[in-house]
C-alpha cells in the first residue's frame, strides 16, 4: 500500500471516529482507497470504532426550557424536563439505539397470552442517589402516580387499561391490564413514567430530585441550567462523562454560537435554515435522524365542510409535500402519507401507494362534493413548530391552484394547545415520538379518544385497533397495521404532510455510538449517558 | 499601485485643491481628512478598504445630489410662504423628505410597484438576486423586493395609525388635564401611571391574548401603551404655558376651554410634541416586531418589516444580508422622520443658528 | 427644603395608590387570559379530568375575588405567597432573578448614562456640523433596528468573529466581578445601544432650546467660549428634561429587557416573568409587575426631585 493511501485511511479512520463517517461510508471508501473488505473491517473495529473514554464535563444545550418547569413527572412537557429526566432518574426500559426495546431499571419482562398481565423482573443493583436501593415498591408507585380518580398527570390516558400493580417481592413488578396490550414494555418507556422514590403512603417523593439515572443533579435553576455528577452505582452500561451541565438556551442564535464558538459540547435542535451553513464547520458534526415525530393537520370530520370525505381527500391532494419539505424542512424530513406511522416505528407496513400533490384531481373530488371555490381557516402558531406559520402560508399558495382558499390565522404561541387545538376545526399540530403505532392510533385517532383531534369515528379501525392491541403475532399485527394505514389515508381526518427529523449537533470532539436512538433529539434524550469525549 | 488607486488619491487631492481655489473651507475640510482616513484605511484595509470608501461616499453623494434636486422641485411647486420656509432646510431635512415621500409612494401604490403579490410564492427558498427578483427570495421563496414594497403599505400603515392614535388621545388627555385641573388632572395622571408602570411588551403580551390579534387591536393596544407618554409630555409643556397672563386674560374674557386648547395652548407647545413623534414612531415599530417575537403581530402573509427581520435574523451569522434589508428600511425611515422633525423643531424654536 | 419632603411623601402615597391598581389591574388580566393554569401546566397532554382535578389542587374554583383578596391579605403582610406551580416561595424565585436583572441594568447605565449626556452636550455645541449627523444617524440607526437583531449583529462580530466576549453570558455561582463583567459585557453593550439615542437626543434639544434665551445671548456677546456658554449657563437649566428621560430609560432598562436575556440567556427577571404569564402562574406575574411598577414609580420620583433640586425656580416657587 502506497504511503500517499495509508494517509488516506488514516484520515478516514479519523473522520470515522470524530462520528462524520458512518461504517458503511468508511467501508466505501476504504476499498475505494485500495483495502479489502476484510481488512477494512478490522480497521473500522481497530481505529475507527473508538472505544468511549470517560471523563470530562458535558455541556448541553437545550432548545425548550421553562422557568416554571417542576421534577413532578406527571406535569414533564419541556425539552429540560424530558432530557433532565433520562440523565438523572430511570425507567423500566429504554429504547436502544438500534430502535429495539432494552432494559433499563427492569432486567427482563415478559407477558401470559393474551397480553393482560405483564410481569417486570427489576435489576438488583440498581439505586436511588441517596443510597436507598430501587424496589418494586419505588416502581409501583411511580406508576400509580399517573393513575387513580386524583392525578393530575398528563399521561393518566396512556394508563387507563392497567387494572392493578402489584409486586411478587422486593423485585418483581406485576402489571394486570383490563384488556390485553402486547405494548406494554414499549409504553414504559413514556417520559412521565420515570421512577422517583416512593413514599409509606404509596405516594412518591418527586420534590427533591433524587432519582436512579446515570447523573444525580448537584445544583440547578429551571429555565436556566442544572450541574450533575456521575452516579458511580449506576445500574447500566455508560455514563463516560464526569459531569453534565444541561444549558436551557431557548433563542435558536444563542445555541448555534455556543456551539459554534465551543461554549457548549452538544445542542438539542439546530435552526434548519442554517443546517447547510454549519455543516462547513469541520469542528461540527450535524445529525439529522429520521423519528416518528409528525406534524399534523386535523380537520374536524363532523363539521361541514370536513364531514363531506371527498373534501378531506381534496385538501389532502391540494398539499405539495415535497415543496413542503424542502422549504419548510430543508429535507429533514420524512415525507408522510396521511396515516399516523412512521418508518421509524415498528410494524411500517410497505408498499402504501404514496399520496402526491394533485390539484386537479383536488377540484374534481370538490366539484363531486358539490363545493367548489372552498373557503377555510387554518390556524398555525410559530411554536408548534418552527416555520409552522411559513408552512401554513405555504399550503395556502398550493391550494390555490385547486381553487381552495385558505385563510391563514397565526395564533399566538402562548396557549396554542388550550385555546386551539381540539377547539378549531383546521389547525396545524405537532406531535412528539411515541414508541409504537399503537399508543399514537390509541391517543389521537380511536373514536373515543379525549385526543381525537379530527373527530374521527371509523368502525372497522377501532376495531382492527383493538384486535392488534393484544396481538401477540408481529405478523398478523403487521398486516392489520396496513390496512388501518389504508383507512386513516383514504378516509381520516387529518393531512399529515410528514415525519419531521430531529436535527441536533455536537462538537466534533464527541464521540458518538454509531446508531443513535430516535425518540427524542441527541440519541434518544439519552447523549449524557450513552456519548463520550474523544480527546 | 493598481490605476484604481493611482486614480482614487488623485481625484481626492486634485477636489481638494479646487475647493481651496474656491475659498470652499468646509469642502476642503471634508474633501481633505478623507484623503487622510484614505491613507490609513488604505494601509491597514489595502484596496478592498479604498473601495469600500469609494462606494460610501458615492452613495452619500447620490444621496446629497437627489436631496438637494428634491429640495429645488418641492420649492419650485410651493406657494410663496412655503417655498420660502423651505429654502431654510437643511439638506438633510430634505433627504428625509425625499425617503419619506418615496415610501409614501411605495405604501400607496405597491401592488402596482411590487412585480410579485406578497404571498406568491415563485421561487427556491433563498434564491440569488436576478433580473426577476432584485434581491432575490426570502425562505419560502417569495420576492424579497415586492415584500418589501408591500411591507411599506402594512408595517407603516400599522405604526402610523397606531402613532397618530397615540398622539391624538395622549395629547387631547394631556391638554384637558392641564387646563381642568384639579380631579381629573390627578385621576388622568395616575391612570397614566398605571399604564406606565406595567412593561409595554408584557401588557400587549396579556392584551393580545385576551382580544386576540386583529389589526385593530393591535393599532388600539399599541395606542394606549404610548399615550401615557404623549399625556405626560403634554400635560408637561401646556402645564407652563397655563400658567401665562395671557391664559389668565383669556380666562377673564370668559373663553370657554375647547377655545383655550385649540387656541391658546397647542400652537405653543407643538414643538416638543412634533419632536417626540419621531422617536415614537419608531418605538412603536419596534414594539411591533417585539410583538412578532411572541407570535402576536401582524397575520401572515401580510409583509411586515419586523418579522421579516426576525423570520431570518439567524442567518445574519453566516454574513446572508437576507435579515438586513428590512432592518435598514426601518432604520431609514426612522432616520428620514427624525431628520424632518428635528427641521421643524429648529423652525418652531426660532433659532438662527 | 420641607416641601421636598411633603413632596415625596405625598408621591410615595399615591405610588402606593398606583401600585393596588395595578395588582387588580394585572390579576383580572391574568383571569381574562384564554385557558388557565391547569391547562397551561399539562399543556398538549391535558384532559378534562385531569384539568379539573388540577385546578381543585390549586385552590382555582374559589372565586376570583376571594383569590384577590386572599393574595392581598398575605402582600399586606408582605407574604407575596407561593408559586402556583412549584410551590417555591415568590420571593425566594424572584430575588435572585431581580438582582441580576438589577446588575445588567446598572452595568448598562453606568456606561450609558454619562455617554448619552456628553455626547449630547457635544452635538449641541457642534450642532449641524458633520460630527453631529453623523452622531443621529448612528443613533438613530441603533435604536431602529429591533434589540434582538443587535444582539445578534454584537454576537457575530465581538464573539463568533473574534472571539473577545463569550456569546452566552450564563452565570455560573463562584464567578469573580471581573469575569462577570466580561461575560455580561455583550448584554450590557446592546443595552446601551438601545438606549443612548433617547437620552442623547433629549440632551441635545433641551440645551438648544435654551441657547435662544436672552440670558445665553448675553453670556455670548460677553464673548464666552462656546463650551462654556453650553457647559456653565445652558447645562444647569436643561437638566430637568435630561433627568426625566434619563429615569424613562433607565426604568426601561430593568422592565423591558425580556428579548436581551433571551437572546444572551441571561437568567434575569424577565424570562422568568414572560413564562410565568404563559403558564398563568399568577402570584408569580403579579409580584413581577408590581416590582417593575414600585421601580417606574421611585424612579420617577427620583426623577422629579431631581429636576427640583437642580433648578432654583422649582427650589424657591414663588
Amino acid at each position: 500500500m502506497s504511503k500517499k493511501n495509508q494517509e488516506q485511511i488514516d484520515r478516514l479512520a479519523d473522520a470515522a471516529r470524530r462520528g462524520g463517517l458512518s461504517r458503511r461510508d468508511f467501508m466505501h471508501y476504504s476499498v475505494a482507497a485500495g483495502l479489502t473488505a476484510t481488512t477494512a473491517t478490522g480497521l473500522w473495529t481497530t481505529k475507527a470504532a473508538a472505544q468511549p473514554k470517560s471523563g470530562g464535563n458535558f455541556r448541553w444545550g437545550l432548545h425548550d426550557g421553562n422557568t416554571s418547569d417542576t421534577h413532578d413527572p406527571g406535569t414533564y412537557v419541556t425539552r429540560q424536563n424530558i432530557f433532565l429526566a433520562h440523565t438523572h432518574r430511570s425507567y423500566l426500559t429504554m429504547i436502544m439505539g438500534d430502535g429495539s426495546l432494552g432494559p433499563d431499571l427492569a432486567d427482563s419482562w415478559e407477558a401470559n397470552e393474551d397480553a393482560t398481565q405483564w410481569i417486570f423482573e427489576l435489576n438488583q443493583d440498581a439505586s436511588f442517589h441517596s443510597g436507598k436501593p430501587v424496589t418494586a415498591d419505588d416502581v409501583i408507585a411511580s406508576l400509580n402516580h399517573h393513575r387513580g380518580d386524583d392525578t393530575t398527570s398528563a399521561a393518566k390516558a396512556l394508563l387507563t387499561d392497567v387494572s392493578d400493580i402489584t409486586k411478587d417481592g422486593d423485585h418483581t413488578v406485576v402489571v394486570t391490564l383490563s384488556r390485553g396490550n402486547a405494548d406494554l414494555p414499549w409504553l414504559m418507556t413514556d417520559y412521565h413514567f420515570a421512577v422517583c422514590p416512593a413514599n409509606d403512603d404509596g405516594t412518591i417523593e418527586w420534590q427533591s430530585g433524587d432519582g436512579s439515572g446515570p447523573y444525580k443533579i448537584d445544583s440547578g435553576e429551571w429555565g436556566v441550567q442544572f450541574t450533575l455528577s456521575r452516579h458511580d452505582g449506576w445500574h447500566r452500561e455508560g455514563a463516560y462523562f464526569d459531569t453534565v451541565e444541561l444549558l436551557t438556551l431557548n433563542d435558536p442564535n444563542a445555541r448555534q454560537t455556543a456551539l459554534v464558538t465551543g461554549d457548549v459540547d452538544a445542542v438539542s435542535l439546530i435552526e434548519l435554515k442554517t443546517m447547510a451553513l454549519l455543516q462547513r464547520d469541520p469542528n461540527l458534526v450535524i445529525h439529522n435522524v429520521p423519528s416518528a415525530a409528525a406534524i399534523t393537520m386535523p380537520m374536524f370530520c363532523d363539521q361541514a365542510p370536513f364531514d363531506n370525505v371527498d373534501v378531506r381527500n381534496a385538501l389532502k391532494l391540494a398539499m405539495n409535500r415535497d415543496e413542503i419539505i424542502e422549504k419548510i424542512t430543508f429535507g429533514a424530513a420524512t415525507k408522510a402519507n396521511d396515516f399516523h406511522h412512521s418508518p421509524a416505528q415498528p410494524y411500517y407496513p410497505e408498499g402504501i401507494p404514496q399520496r402526491d400533490y394533485d390539484p386537479d384531481q383536488a377540484r374534481s373530488l370538490l366539484k363531486k362534493a358539490g363545493a367548489e371555490g372552498l373557503t377555510i381557516s387554518l390556524s398555525a402558531a410559530d411554536s408548534v413548530y418552527t416555520g409552522a406559520v411559513d408552512m401554513a402560508v405555504l399550503y395556502a399558495e398550493q391550494a390555490r391552484a385547486a381553487g381552495i382558499n385558505v385563510n391563514v390565522v397565526r395564533e399566538p404561541n402562548d396557549g396554542y394547545y388550550s385555546d386551539v387545538w381540539l377547539k378549531k376545526p383546521f389547525c396545524l399540530v405537532s406531535w412528539g415520538a411515541r414508541p409504537t403505532p399503537d399508543v399514537m392510533y390509541t391517543l389521537a385517532y380511536k373514536d373515543d379518544a379525549a385526543w381525537n383531534e379530527s373527530h374521527w369515528q371509523n368502525e372497522r379501525f377501532n376495531e382492527l385497533l383493538l384486535a392488534a392491541k393484544s396481538e401477540l403475532d408481529n405478523s398478523l399485527r403487521a398486516e392489520m397495521y396496513a390496512e388501518m394505514a389504508m383507512l386513516a389515508r383514504d378516509d381520516g381526518g387529518t393531512i399529515i404532510p410528514f415525519f419531521n427529523n430531529f436535527v441536533y449537533a455536537n462538537r466534533a470532539n464527541v464521540g458518538t455510538p454509531e446508531e443513535l436512538a430516535a425518540s427524542w433529539e441527541n440519541d434518544g434524550a439519552r447523549a449524557a449517558s450513552r456519548w463520550w469525549f474523544n480527546d | 499601485m493598481s490605476v484604481f488607486v493611482i486614480g482614487y488619491y488623485s481625484v481626492l487631492i486634485a477636489a481638494s485643491c479646487l475647493a481651496v481655489y474656491l475659498e470652499r473651507r468646509r469642502v476642503f475640510m471634508l474633501l481633505f481628512s478623507l484623503t487622510l482616513i484614505s491613507f490609513v484605511a488604505g494601509i491597514l484595509g489595502g484596496v478592498s478598504a479604498l473601495r469600500t470608501i469609494t462606494i460610501l461616499v458615492a452613495v452619500f453623494a447620490l444621496a446629497a445630489g437627489v436631496s438637494y434636486a428634491f429640495k429645488e422641485f418641492l420649492i419650485q411647486i410651493s406657494r410663496p410662504g412655503l417655498a420660502r420656509e423651505l429654502r431654510t432646510a437643511p439638506l438633510t431635512a430634505a433627504f428625509g423628505m425625499f425617503v419619506i415621500f418615496t415610501y409614501a409612494i411605495a405604501g400607496i401604490f405597491a401592488p402596482w410597484i411590487a412585480p410579485h403579490g406578497q404571498a406568491e410564492v415563485i421561487s427556491t427558498s433563498f434564491a440569488p438576486p436576478d433580473a426577476n427578483m432584485l434581491l432575490g427570495a426570502d425562505q419560502l421563496g417569495r420576492d424579497v423586493f415586492s415584500r418589501i414594497v408591500y411591507g411599506a403599505r402594512n408595517t407603516v400603515g400599522l405604526a402610523l395609525a397606531a402613532t397618530v392614535l397615540a398622539f391624538v388621545m395622549g395629547a387631547l388627555a394631556g391638554l384637558l388635564a392641564a387646563v381642568k385641573g384639579g380631579w381629573f388632572d390627578q385621576f388622568m395622571g395616575r391612570f397614566a401611571d398605571v399604564i406606565m408602570s406595567v412593561p409595554s411588551l408584557i401588557f400587549a403580551l396579556l392584551m393580545l391574548s385576551i382580544f386576540g390579534t386583529s389589526l385593530l387591536v393591535i393599532v388600539v393596544v399599541v395606542a394606549v401603551i404610548y399615550s401615557p407618554r404623549v399625556f405626560r409630555l403634554t400635560r408637561a409643556v401646556a402645564g407652563n404655558v397655563v400658567v401665562m397672563d395671557y391664559i389668565e386674560a383669556a380666562k377673564l374674557r370668559g373663553e370657554g376651554d375647547w377655545y383655550l386648547i385649540r387656541r391658546e395652548i397647542l400652537p405653543n407647545s407643538t414643538a416638543p410634541l412634533v419632536a417626540e413623534f419621531g422617536l415614537e414612531f419608531c418605538f412603536v415599530f419596534l414594539l411591533i416586531a417585539g410583538l412578532s417575537f411572541l407570535g402576536l403581530g401582524i397575520q401572515p402573509p401580510t409583509a411586515d418589516w419586523g418579522s421579516m427581520v426576525r423570520e431570518n435574523a439567524t442567518l445574519i451569522s453566516f454574513g446572508d444580508i437576507t435579515p438586513l434589508i428590512p432592518a435598514a428600511a426601518i432604520a431609514l425611515l426612522t432616520v428620514a422622520v427624525n431628520f424632518v422633525v428635528d427641521w421643524m423643531l429648529f423652525r418652531s424654536t426660532g433659532l438662527k443658528g | 427644603m420641607s416641601d421636598i419632603f411633603k413632596l415625596v411623601a405625598k408621591r410615595l402615597g399615591l405610588g402606593l395608590v398606583t401600585l393596588f391598581v395595578v395588582s387588580i389591574l394585572i390579576f383580572f388580566a391574568v383571569e381574562l387570559l384564554p385557558g388557565d393554569i391547569a391547562q397551561a401546566v399539562l399543556g398538549q397532554g391535558a384532559t378534562e379530568e385531569t384539568v379539573a382535578r388540577l385546578r381543585e389542587r390549586m385552590g382555582l374554583n374559589d372565586p376570583a375575588i376571594m383569590r384577590y383578596l386572599n393574595w392581598l391579605g398575605g402582600a399586606l403582610q408582605g407574604d407575596f405567597g407561593v408559586s402556583l406551580i412549584s410551590g417555591t416561595s415568590v420571593t425566594e424565585a424572584i430575588t435572585q432573578r431581580f438582582l441580576n436583572t438589577l446588575f445588567l441594568a446598572a452595568y448598562a447605565a453606568v456606561i450609558a448614562v454619562p455617554f448619552a449626556i456628553i455626547l449630547g452636550v457635544l452635538v449641541a455645541l457642534m450642532r449641524d456640523t458633520l460630527f453631529d449627523r453623523a452622531a443621529n444617524v448612528l443613533t438613530l440607526t441603533s435604536i431602529s433596528s429591533p434589540e434582538f437583531f443587535l444582539g445578534y449583529v454584537l454576537i457575530l462580530y465581538l464573539s463568533v468573529k473574534t472571539g473577545w466576549f463569550p456569546a452566552i453570558s450564563s452565570l455560573s455561582p463562584g464567578m469573580g466581578f471581573g469575569e462577570l463583567l466580561e461575560r455580561t459585557f455583550l448584554p450590557a453593550l446592546t443595552l446601551v445601544l438601545v438606549v443612548t439615542a433617547h437620552m442623547m437626543r433629549m440632551t441635545r434639544a433641551a440645551i438648544i432650546n435654551l441657547l435662544a434665551s436672552p440670558y445665553i445671548e448675553m453670556a455670548r456677546l460677553k464673548g464666552m467660549p462656546p463650551w462654556k456658554v453650553i457647559v456653565k449657563h445652558a447645562l444647569p437649566n436643561a437638566w430637568a428634561p435630561i433627568i426625566n428621560v434619563v429615569a424613562l430609560n433607565l426604568a426601561y432598562l430593568i422592565t423591558g429587557v425580556v428579548l436581551v436575556e433571551v437572546v444572551f440567556v441571561y437568567p434575569g427577571i424577565g424570562q422568568l416573568l414572560v413564562d410565568a404569564v404563559s403558564k398563568r402562574d399568577f402570584p408569580i406575574v403579579q409580584a413581577c409587575c408590581l416590582i417593575f411598577a414600585a421601580t417606574f414609580i421611585l424612579l420617577n420620583l427620583a426623577a422629579d426631585v431631581g429636576s427640583i433640586l437642580t433648578n432654583p425656580r422649582l427650589r424657591h416657587p414663588k
